[in-house]
């Protein structure tokens, strides 16, 4: 499969950092999937996408993205590409609709061809009916559904995603992942970072963990979780003991009880322990919450990776 | 981006944020030229009418000097505030384009303000001639673009829009208010008067006066010090420098 971005030893320490942002990352991203980049705030995701699309300079390794290398041939892949940046927000002055197509006037497309499309992506993302609604009456979470829909109305090859839904309530987030969706349907490829573990399973055909500017595990999410030693979960009441729990895997203490990590046998066999002692139990495949947790060794929103990653 | 497209994307970045939001609220115009009559009521109210056609030119000036200041600040705002310069960035917008687009936008929002200006201009004195209104356009227009380099070379200094809110008019007063622009220069004292030709907009407002048929601005540095080639020369001289500097400075993919 051809890639539609390749990173070698991508690298950045920003002007006044003490620590690299990002060290090292090198990423294959087969075109026309749905990447997924996780990690904690500070982790070097927002760097990696700023590279990436051509907004920042790398302090070593290179990017090549649809073929071309960001660093020296920016303007070819600009052409190609289209971002929603973190924590980006949409001219408050516009409409929708005049914010998805003044964006693709902007682009240089053709008013024909921006009217068809823009009036294809409101009724695609739900947001047909408030197509004239000033984007200032918007809450935040029809906001951030109106940038999204700006950019997937656009015909970039690849769509850069930093954080799309956080803030979004659990229906806006399904509306946007289905544009997702529909996007690698059409053949274009996806880069999205996030931190919410299920809506990066839930989306992306390969994931990167990306922990202190580092990658720490890549893979399809089935490949991820090959990679752990403890595939099970085992939630477990307070009423045991960690040395009683300890020989069957990783213990770990969570609000109102344990938390066992182990393998498949010696999750049935706690289960079964539990159950004997009539103790309430529940065994479950771990999630990629549960592999953050066991690969960094604290969990997805415990605090900033970084203090400081630059602008 | 062929020039076709280059052209749509710099009248779109004019229209989105010069006309649409004009028309939503119309009173947006008042802001660009409430501080010029302001000045040149109380000028002319002081002055007895007197300095009403040097206070007619110092408000067209300080109109187009406001186009940098307003430029400055929607730069600001675009890029710290709303991440909107980031998206551009990653798009094929180019840099030139969009801070063309944008420099545009501002000067559409100062047209009312400049009609107001022209049509006082043309009721208190003769009807102007081709020539003088040949040179109040050419004038007006290269402190327009001076304007716009300076606010956009201010803006990649910025981090925070509140700084262009101290900046702002810390530039209109050095521009405009200060240097003899709304008055002649013989008001202010012989031995500081060479300090007002360190300011640009005193050679646009030698150009304005000389059209409105008010002498020079100081009639004992009149021609030849202060000829009109030797303002335009200078004025050129400055646009150019402010376009060098406003290019050195740029900083569209972050270092």
């Amino acid at each position: 499969m051809p890639e539609a971005l390749r990173s070698e030893e991508l690298g950045k320490t920003y002007p006044h950092g003490k620590e690299p942002a990002l060290d090292g990352v090198s990423l294959r991203i087969p075109a026309g999937t749905v990447y997924g980049l996780i990690g904690r705030n500070g982790a070097g995701k927002t760097t990696f996408v700023r590279i990436a699309s051509t907004q920042l300079l790398p302090t070593r390794g290179r990017v090549e993205v649809l073929g071309f290398d960001a660093v020296a041939t920016p303007r070819e892949v600009r052409a190609r590409i289209a971002v929603i940046p973190q924590e980006s927000r949409p001219l408050y002055f516009l409409t929708i609709d005049e914010l998805v197509f003044y964006h693709l006037r902007m682009r240089g497309m053709d008013r024909r061809i921006a009217r068809e499309r823009t009036d294809t992506v409101l009724r695609q993302m739900g947001l047909a009916d408030r197509a004239n609604t000033l984007v200032s009456r918007l809450s935040g979470g029809l906001r951030r559904r109106a940038m999204v829909a700006m950019i997937f109305a656009s015909d970039a090859e690849l769509l850069f995603l930093d954080e799309p839904t956080t803030g979004l309530d659990p229906l806006a987030r399904r509306e946007v992942w289905a544009a997702i969706q529909k996007a690698r349907h059409e053949g274009r490829t996806v880069l999205l970072t996030t931190h919410y573990l299920d809506e990066a399973e839930a989306l992306s055909a390969r994931l990167a963990l990306i922990e202190r500017g580092h990658v720490v595990v890549e893979g399809t999410p089935a490949e991820i979780r090959s990679r752990v030693k403890y595939p099970f979960r085992v939630s477990l009441p307070s009423s045991l003991s960690e040395a009683e729990l300890a020989p069957y895997g990783e213990v770990s203490g969570v609000e109102g009880g344990w938390l066992v990590f182990a393998r498949e046998d010696s999750a049935r066999e706690l289960t079964k322990l539990a159950l004997d002692k009539n103790l309430a139990v529940a065994m479950a495949p771990i999630s990629l919450e549960d592999i953050f947790l066991q690969l960094v060794g604290r969990p997805l929103t415990e605090g900033d990776a970084l203090a400081e990653e630059g602008p | 981006m062929s020039v076709r497209h280059r052209l749509r994307s710099l009248w779109t970045i004019a229209y989105m944020n010069g006309v649409i939001p004009v028309r939503r609220q119309p009173l947006y115009l008042l802001n660009t030229i409430a501080s010029p009559l302001s000045f040149l009521f109380f000028i002319a109210l002081a002055s007895r009418g007197t300095l009403l056609r040097p206070a007619i030119a110092g408000g067209m000036v300080l109109t187009m000097i406001s186009i940098g200041t307003s430029l400055q600040a929607d730069l600001t705002h675009y890029k710290q505030d709303m991440k909107f310069q980031d998206l551009v960035v990653a798009s094929p917008v180019e840099a030139p384009i969009y801070v063309a687009g944008l420099a545009l936008s501002e000067f559409l929002y100062s047209i009312p303000g400049l009609s107001v200006f022209v049509a006082l201009w043309v009721a208190t004195g003769p009807v102007p001639g081709v020539f003088d209104a040949a040179t109040v356009v050419g004038t007006l227009l290269l402190v327009w673009a001076f304007s716009s380099a300076l606010g956009f070379t201010l803006a990649t200094y910025f981090e925070d829009i509140r700084e262009t809110f101290v900046f702002g008019p810390l530039v209109s007063l050095g521009l405009t208010v200060l240097p003899p622009v709304y008055y002649p220069a013989t008001f202010i004292p012989a031995a500081y008067r060479p300090l007002a030709f360190l300011s640009p907009a005193t050679y646009a407002a030698d150009l304005l006066h000389r059209a409105f048929s008010l002498g020079a601005v100081d009639p004992r540095f009149g021609p030849p010090l202060l000829a009109a080639p030797l303002d335009w020369l200078a004025l050129i001289a400055v646009t150019a420098a402010l376009f060098l500097l406003a290019a050195k400075k740029a900083r569209w993919r972050e270092p």
